[in-house]
C-alpha cells in the first residue's frame, strides 16, 4: 500500500529536519555562551525561540497532533515577552539621553563631535546643582 | 497527488533549513551585534514562513492551516519589535559604539586623523 510508504517518508523527512534544527539550536546556544555582549546573548535567545517554534510545528506534523500548534502560538507569545523583559532590564522605557547612550561617554568620541555632546552633558549637572 | 504534496513539503522544509543555516552562519561570521541582527532576521521571517508553509501544505484540515497562519502573522509583527528593542539596548549601553560606526569608508571614526596636527594634539591632551 502506498499510504504506509507515504507515512514512513513523512516520518523520515520530519525526523531529519528536526535533527538539523537541534544541531542549529546547539550552535546558537554556544553563541549565547560566548557572546561578547548582552545583546549577542539576547539575540541568540530570540533565534533559539524562533527555532523552537519551528520544531514544535514540525512535531505537530510528525505526531499528527494539531494541539501542538496552540503550544507553538503560546511559545511565540512567551518568547516575545521574554525578549521584551530582558531588554527592559538594562534600559528603562523612556531612556534619558544624558545618562544613557554614547552621549554619556564623551571621552571616547572623536573631537569634531565633542562640543555638542558637552552641551548635552552640562544640562543634567545644572539641573542637579539648581 | 499525495506524493506531490510530500515533494513540495520536502522542498519547503529544506529551504527553511537552509534559511536558518544561513542565519546561523551569518551570526557567526559577522563581527558586531548590529550586523548579526540583520542575519538573524532571515531566520525569523523567511525560515519560519517556509516551515509553516510546508506544514500548511501537508496539513489535514483547514483549522491547522489557520493556526499556522496565526503563528506566522504573529511572528512577523513581533520580530521587528524585538530587533528594534535589541538595537535600542545596544545603542544605549555600548561604551565603544563610536569605534564601530564609520562615518566614511576610510577607517574607524574613533581614531584621530594623523594628517591633521590639531586633531592629534587634541587626542594627546585627552
Amino acid at each position: 500500500m502506498a499510504s504506509e510508504t507515504l507515512i514512513k517518508a513523512y516520518s523520515i523527512l520530519y525526523s531529519c529536519i528536526l535533527a538539523g534544527f537541534s544541531i542549529l539550536i546547539l550552535v546558537m546556544l554556544i553563541r549565547a555562551v560566548i557572546g561578547p555582549r548582552i545583546t549577542d546573548r539576547i539575540l541568540s535567545i530570540n533565534m533559539i525561540g524562533t527555532m523552537v517554534i519551528s520544531c514544535i510545528a514540525i512535531c505537530s506534523g510528525l505526531l499528527d497532533e494539531s494541539y501542538l500548534l496552540d503550544v507553538a502560538l503560546i511559545y511565540a507569545l512567551v518568547s516575545f515577552v521574554s525578549v521584551l523583559i530582558f531588554t527592559r532590564i538594562y534600559v528603562p522605557l523612556r531612556p534619558d539621553r544624558s545618562t544613557f547612550g554614547p552621549g554619556a561617554f564623551a571621552d571616547i568620541q572623536p573631537k569634531h563631535e565633542r562640543e555638542e555632546v558637552h552641551e548635552g552633558q552640562d544640562s543634567p549637572e545644572e539641573g542637579s546643582a539648581g | 497527488m499525495e506524493w506531490l504534496r510530500f515533494i513540495l513539503t520536502a522542498i519547503l522544509l529544506t529551504a527553511a533549513f537552509a534559511s536558518f543555516l544561513s542565519a546561523v552562519v551569518g551570526v557567526y561570521r559577522f563581527n558586531y551585534v548590529m550586523n548579526r541582527m540583520h542575519a538573524a532576521g532571515i531566520g525569523d521571517t523567511m525560515g519560519l514562513f517556509f516551515v509553516l508553509l510546508a506544514l500548511g501544505i501537508s496539513a489535514g484540515s483547514i483549522l491547522d492551516v489557520m493556526k499556522l497562519a496565526l503563528v506566522a502573522f504573529f511572528m512577523w509583527f513581533t520580530s521587528p519589535v524585538s530587533t528594534h528593542f535589541m538595537s535600542q539596548i545596544e545603542y544605549y549601553t555600548n561604551r565603544d559604539l563610536y569605534t564601530y560606526i564609520r562615518r566614511d569608508r576610510s577607517g574607524p571614526a574613533a581614531e584621530p586623523d594623523a594628517a591633521d596636527p590639531a586633531e592629534t594634539a587634541g587626542g594627546d591632551r585627552k
